[in-house]
């Protein structure tokens, strides 16, 4: 199996998906899932495998060179995976919708985009991937419409600058070193000068920093997450945005090198603790104001930027164990917050594209696979022992801790109480407490929804309770990003600043678990009763308003609501009002009264003769 | 050894809790110039409501209360029991997280009982938690910092040779805001927010009967000896008393010495919150908020800063 | 390539201006036989222009052709000079004019039809002539034919509008051409000859400022058709008011041909390279000044002549850097502005059509109701900001090479402006391809697409969007070929001269 050969069933696969549905919608739909496994199929035959392959592209004499390494793998085989879900995904929530052909190519192209980036061996088509992926994921946004274009627009315009940033790095490495080989870079980079390093590391970190929503850079993603189609979100929050994070590990530890990075600035302000402390507030700030929202989608997407900061907190600081916890939190994040936002899409389905969590309730009862995977969800997203969040949140604690960063350390660990509150009201307002009178009706989500809620869910047992497995791989980037191996074993972790033994805490978890309810089994048994079957008190209980979701936590509300606040996207949003009306002034010097235009020609010629006599340039 | 840690800590702490719970009663009770039900009235309760008739709202209903009380009991193989420590790894951070489990079981239950109350009480809960977590994550970090492990263990074995947290100078602070927020940690007055009996019915515990409630009774009592022992074994040096022990470590005595050591100054700290519940009335929950993070918070913070510039 | 080889061997360059011109006389003539006929005389004049212009490429790049008009040596008589930018722009000149007259066979229904294809063949006659022609005054001559048939067809729908700005493009127009005799008469006072390459060979020796006189008279003239800031005054009107295949041509060759002008005057004859860093400053400045007015309009095409504006400015910037890889990229950029602008005009001169408006609301889900010509202006706009994989990709990422590849912050923040400037586009750019796409149309959602002569225009430019923005090695030969003509004085000089 080679690269190219994935490359182009990517790319020609999207395009024929497209003209297939011109075909039959039936056709288009089976292809686009093949396509989809296909693409999974080739990237796990390529495990292993390290390979490196340049084409003569014709692009300014520049080769395209496709590589697979452990670390290109490992993020191509959860974008293969996570995007043949969420084609699956989208069978049945995109059924009777307009322009499904459009979204299948949208989907499968923003797909081969990310294989495209990962497995890029250089800058330059590196740069061509990521901005395939930029305008596409912008169309897949607006796709909606109405509020969706105010987010397409806001996400295209933070892209542009991002990709403009990167374009100002890329070229300027090709034009010290004349190449964008990443590899020949690699050894070439490290012995620049301090300044060089640190201002590629910025320029870059601008771009990724966009992508993966570092605070302040983040604004693009809520709007982005909450008002594109259900399975995309899954597919952006999930890996899409996680681009960022490969970026970084790209520029970071592997152009500029572990050892170079390490040692940029002086004291407290050198450039991994300054990333280190974005990361924190990353963490804190967009947790907390995921407590404050009341869209289902919005509150996942405001967790996205938050989760994002423990990956930029674990892969910051440089170690071999805080690289392992990065990595496999982008991964593990991935796991659950598509999964999240697929138990979204499915009660959307159901209720008619209702996410406001106010209005929900109960719906355990109706659609309990999309509960379990609600459920396995925040759990993964907290860091329940025995999910995977777990694992890597612990792996990124530890480093925080052993490498003297407490208060890094409490801004990550506060974020996971921050997290619980939400999620709890989330997974609350969704799934427990009373069922509305209008849900009492609704079907259980169809198949192709069941099958990748089902998969991911199993996915976040199986990684919670046997770590080994991702981080084997994980352990093998390390390795060949330069760090120490970590002495990984198929549950856990062992070294001498205390071990992980995952497969124990399962152990007696289950035991207990097993132990009690046969104790509860053997209590005098409890019949089940009906929702309205309850205390209240005395009182009679209302139908479809004995249930407390509004304001869920409202004395907490009342006290932090004026503090949390998205004062960044205030800011960005006041530039953009500036910026319009300083577009609408200069407008202006076209005044239509041609007298003015004359005088502009008069007035040009005067100013050429001005700086002749002033500075004699001729 | 690790065996029998495993099945003895859980039903230790499993008559402990009942007897603390028992006890407080009984204090509370001649605090106020009452009699006082008998010390084995919870166990009594316990098993009539076994008995008793109850009804049930749903799978997770059941599921999420097993979930709780399970979690409860691992949490507690994982703290050191004396010199009694079945299960180690992971450290204070699975500890930490593990301590997640039992309130969201609870919380599910609740959550699908489908009754208001309920619902805050569960909402309650978890903004006292977030409440007291910013100093006690101050502190444990402050704790983790100082003896530069993430192991329970290791914690409590360092102090058995350079004496008590409580004592050393670096970690008073943080020992000082843990003792403010253990109220808080153990739901009892001025904190008992969540659970407010003649508000919220209760609070989560409103729609358990029978069974249910009696699992809740344990898993309450399982929570009031995790919170506690978790103090004893960060500031009081777990087992360890001046040294006395020292000599016979590794002994079959001296694990049953630890052990009674350990659960005596679990008492002395017990009986010292009971008094601050016996006399505080109950705080709105945003006075709570506001007093957790204003001075364990500031103390908490300090301590860290204290313990960093330290090192 | 033998075969071809020997073709062209034959071939006069002379041709590429005599053809069209003839052909544009000869329309009344031809008009007498058929009416009908007429508007297939551009299509097969700038169908015959392209194959020539492709023919002769191969030997150009080989060695510039000097034609001498009437046999006469220079500097004695009217010589052209076909170099490789010569050819490169008489080829970009045929290839819109050819793609822009097969629209235009549907797209012209109304008016003086007649007029329109004659004026329309004298405007791409005298763009050619100025890009071929060794001499300075009949490079004027040239301007002139090309200035005056474009005010023409400005006001070609004859509404107040179209008079209104066609007059102030006329006035303007006017002055810069004065401006443009003077310095030549300047100049022939000077040195006593008209021909580039003597005058260019003359001036090494001159005293400056007896020359700066005439230069900055020029430019200035040169500047108003070339749109530099802050002398293009006229075309947000002109382009905005004129027919669509009318802006295609004024966007993507006219200005672009005035642009010419002006470097073929500072490079070949002046010399300026002082000068230069003033006109890099100038084209950022132009730039960012046409994006941010083409930032809140709301009239398409007065948009797209804004971001023409913009464009011009990137290419004075990439030229004026002044080395071998900025003038590569400058010619490129010119390139991709001319099909990606050419692209998008067309293709919006159907939507106009289609909903009766300007007004980029009113394109509100035309993407249903046109897909083609939606997903063509699509590209357009996708290459104009720049993005991979249509040609404003290659091309900008020239221009930023080039400036990055000048050692000095100075340039760093200039670049960042650019790039300001890029995200300006990106933004209004994509506003307007989300009302296609995105924005629910109201009434009549019927399909009906632009005919089958304004769809083939445009699925070329597209085709050939695409293929550069993938291949661009395919035209970089001549890229940089062009280039070093541009600044090589010595070159051209002793290749006219001997």
């Amino acid at each position: 199996m080679s690269l190219e050969l994935l490359i182009i069933v990517a790319f020609g696969g999207a395009f024929l998906t497209y003209f297939l549905g011109k075909i039959s919608s039936k056709l288009r739909n089976s292809f686009a899932v093949l396509n989809a496994l296909a693409l999974v199929v080739i990237i796990a035959c390529l495990y292993g495998q390290t390979m490196e392959k340049s084409f003569y592209f014709g692009f300014f004499s520049l080769p395209l060179i496709l590589r697979n390494n452990v670390l290109s793998w490992f993020f191509a085989i959860a974008i293969s995976v996570l995007g043949a879900l969420s084609v699956i995904f989208s069978l049945s929530y995109m059924r009777n919708r307009e322009r499904t052909d459009f979204y299948y190519l949208m989907m499968l192209l923003v797909n081969a985009a990310m294989l495209g980036i990962v497995f890029s061996g250089d800058l330059i088509s590196f740069f061509i991937f990521w901005e395939i992926m930029s305008w596409s994921t912008c169309i897949l946004i607006s796709y909606n419409r109405g509020p969706a274009l105010a987010a397409g627009m806001k996400y295209i315009i933070m892209s542009i600058i991002g990709s403009m940033a990167m374009l100002v790095g890329m070229l300027s490495l090709y034009t010290t070193y004349g190449t964008l080989n990443i590899a020949t870079l690699s050894t070439l980079v490290a012995s620049s000068s301090h300044g060089y390093l640190l201002f590629l590391l910025i320029i870059f970190g601008i771009t990724f920093g966009i992508k993966n929503a570092v605070m302040p850079l983040h604004t693009w993603l809520p709007d982005a997450y909450a008002e594109a189609p259900s399975p995309f979100t899954a597919v952006l929050s999930g890996m899409l945005t996680r681009m960022g994070i490969y970026g970084f590990l790209l520029i970071m530890y592997v152009i500029v090198g572990a050892g170079a990075t390490l040692h940029l600035g002086h004291g407290f302000f050198t450039f991994n603790n300054i990333l280190a402390w974005l990361g924190a507030i990353t963490i804190v700030i967009p947790t907390f104001i995921a407590m404050l929202q009341n869209d289902a989608k919005k509150l996942l997407a405001w967790h996205g930027i938050g989760q994002g900061g423990y990956m930029i907190l674990g892969i910051a600081f440089g170690t071999s164990l805080g690289m392992a916890g990065g990595i496999f939190h982008t991964l593990n994040h991935a796991i659950y917050i598509s999964l999240l936002f697929m138990s979204v899409a499915a009660i959307q389905y159901r209720t008619g594209g209702v996410r406001d969590l106010n209005s929900l309730g109960g719906l355990i009862k109706k659609m309990p696979i999309a509960f379990i995977g609600g459920l396995l969800g925040i759990c993964g997203l907290i860091g329940i022992p025995l999910t995977n969040g777990f694992v890597s949140k612990w792996l990124i604690y530890k480093t925080l801790i052993l490498n003297g960063a407490p208060f890094l350390a409490f801004a990550a660990l506060i974020g996971t109480w921050g997290t619980i509150l939400s999620v709890y009201k989330f997974l609350h307002n969704i799934f427990l407490g009373q069922l509305p009178e209008k849900y009492k009706n609704i079907q259980k989500s169809p198949f192709s929804m069941r099958l990748p809620i089902i998969v991911l869910s199993f996915a976040i047992l199986l990684f919670g309770i046997l770590p080994g497995i991702p981080l084997k791989v994980i352990n093998a980037i390390d390795v060949s990003l330069g760090f120490k191996s970590l002495n990984v074993t198929l549950w856990g972790i062992a070294s001498d600043s205390g071990t992980l033994n995952t497969i124990n805490i399962f152990a007696v978890v289950l035991v207990f678990g097993v132990i009690i309810w046969l104790l509860f089994k053997a209590g005098r048994k409890a019949p089940k009763v009906d929702q309205y079957d309850n205390y209240a008190a005395g009182a009679a209980i209302p139908k479809g308003k004995y249930h407390y979701t509004v304001d869920y936590y409202n004395p907490f509300y009342r006290m932090a609501t004026p503090y949390l606040k998205d004062f960044v996207d205030v800011f960005y949003m006041k530039i953009a009002k500036w910026t319009q009306n300083l577009c609408n002034t200069v407008r202006r010097i076209y005044t239509g009264y041609v007298g003015n235009y004359v005088m502009y020609i008069v007035l040009f010629m005067a100013f050429l003769i001005l700086i002749q006599l002033k500075w004699s340039v001729f | 050894m690790q065996i029998w840690g495993i099945i003895l800590s859980p039903l230790l702490a499993l008559v402990v809790g009942i007897f603390f719970l028992g006890l407080s009663r009984k204090i509370m009770a001649r605090i106020h110039w009452r009699y006082g039900p008998p010390i084995t009235q919870p166990v009594i309760d316990i098993i009539k409501l076994f008995s008793q008739k109850s009804i049930s709202h749903g799978t997770i209903f059941d599921l999420g209360l097993i979930l709780s009380l399970a979690g409860s009991f691992v949490v507690i193989l994982f703290l050191p029991l004396g010199q009694m420590c079945p299960l180690s790894s992971g450290g204070l951070l699975a500890i930490l997280y593990l301590m997640l489990l039992a309130p969201l079981g609870i919380a599910l239950s609740s959550g699908e009982a489908a009754n208001p109350n309920s619902s805050i009480g569960i909402s309650r809960k978890f903004l006292l938690a977030l409440g007291y977590e910013v100093p006690l994550l101050f502190i444990l970090l402050a704790v983790m910092t100082h003896y530069n492990t993430i192991s329970l263990v290791e914690i409590v074995r360092i102090q058995s040779t350079t004496g008590w947290s409580f004592g050393s100078l670096p970690l008073l602070l943080s020992g000082i805001a843990y003792f403010l927020i253990l109220p808080a940690i153990l739901g009892i007055r001025p904190f008992e927010i969540a659970g407010a009996g003649q508000e919220i019915s209760s609070g989560a515990n409103a729609e358990f009967g029978g069974k249910f409630l009696a699992f809740s009774t344990i898993q309450h009592a399982l929570h009031e000896f995790i919170g506690i022992s978790l103090f004893v074994n960060l500031f009081l040096g777990g087992w360890s008393l001046f040294g006395i022990l020292e000599p016979i470590t590794n002994t079959v005595w001296g694990v049953i010495l630890g052990i009674i050591v350990f659960l005596i100054k679990m008492l002395i700290v017990f009986i010292l919150g009971l008094f601050i519940n016996a006399v505080f009335p109950r705080f709105r929950i945003e006075q709570a908020i506001k007093y957790l993070w204003k001075w364990p918070t500031l103390f908490a913070f300090i301590g860290l800063i204290v313990v960093v510039l330290v090192k | 390539m033998n075969e071809l080889g020997l073709l062209s061997n034959g071939v006069n360059p002379v041709l590429l201006i005599v053809v069209p011109l003839a052909l544009a006389f000869a329309v009344p003539l031809i008009g007498f036989i058929s009416k009908k006929i007429i508007k297939y005389i551009p299509v097969l004049a700038f169908l015959f222009n392209l194959i020539i212009a492709i023919l002769l490429i191969p030997k150009v790049l080989h060695q510039p052709i000097i034609v001498k008009i009437g046999g006469f040596q220079p500097p004695f008589g009217i010589n052209l000079y076909v170099g490789t930018v010569g050819i490169l722009f008489s080829t970009l000149i045929a290839l819109a004019g050819f793609l822009v007259s097969i629209y235009a066979l549907n797209y012209i229904k109304e008016g003086p039809k007649e007029k329109y294809h004659i004026l329309y063949l004298l405007l791409l006659t005298g763009a050619t002539g100025v890009v071929l022609t060794g001499d300075i005054f009949n490079l004027f001559v040239f301007f002139e034919i090309l200035c005056i048939s474009s005010y023409a067809l400005v006001a070609y729908f004859g509404n107040r509008a179209g008079i209104e700005s066609s007059i102030k493009y006329l006035i303007q127009g006017s002055v810069g051409s004065s401006l443009l005799l003077i310095g030549i008469g300047l100049l022939y006072g000077q040195f006593g000859t008209l021909n580039m390459a003597d005058i260019a060979n003359q001036i090494q020796s001159a005293s400056s400022p007896s020359i700066f006189v005439p230069m900055v008279l020029m430019i200035t003239g040169l500047g108003v058709e070339a749109a530099i800031f802050p002398l293009n005054a006229w075309l947000p009107d002109a382009h905005s008011s004129a027919p669509s295949s009318i802006s295609a041509i004024l966007s993507g060759i006219a200005i672009e041909v005035g642009l010419y002008a002006v470097i073929r005057v500072l490079f070949t004859i002046f010399g300026a390279s002082n000068f230069l860093m003033f006109f890099v400053f100038l084209g950022v400045l132009t730039l960012l000044i046409g994006e941010m007015s083409a930032f809140s309009q709301k009239n398409i095409k007065r948009m797209l002549a804004y971001s023409s504006i913009g464009q011009i400015g990137l290419i004075v910037f990439a030229v004026s850097l002044n080395t071998q890889y900025g003038v590569s990229a400058g010619l490129f950029q010119m390139i991709s502005h001319t099909l990606g602008k050419g692209l998008l005009f067309l293709a919006a001169g159907y939507m106009i059509y289609r909903t009766a408006s300007m007004d980029i609301s009113s394109f509100e889900g035309i993407g249903k109701k046109m897909p083609y010509t939606s997903l063509a202006f699509t590209i357009g706009t996708f290459s104009l900001i720049g993005l991979p994989p249509f040609i404003g990709f290659p091309s900008k990422f020239m221009i930023i090479k080039a400036a990055l590849a000048k050692e000095g912050i100075l340039f760093t923040v200039l670049v960042g402006l650019v790039l300001l400037g890029t995200v300006i586009e990106g933004a209004y750019f994509f506003r307007v391809v989300q009302v296609i796409y995105f924005k629910k149309g109201n009434g009549n959602q019927e399909r009906k697409e632009a005919p089958i002569t304004g769809l083939i225009p445009m699925f070329i430019f597209a085709l050939l969007i695409i293929f550069i923005g993938i291949y661009p090695n395919f035209i970089i030969k001549i890229l940089n070929s062009a280039a070093s003509e541009l600044l090589n004085k010595i070159d051209y000089i002793r290749s006219v001269l001997g």
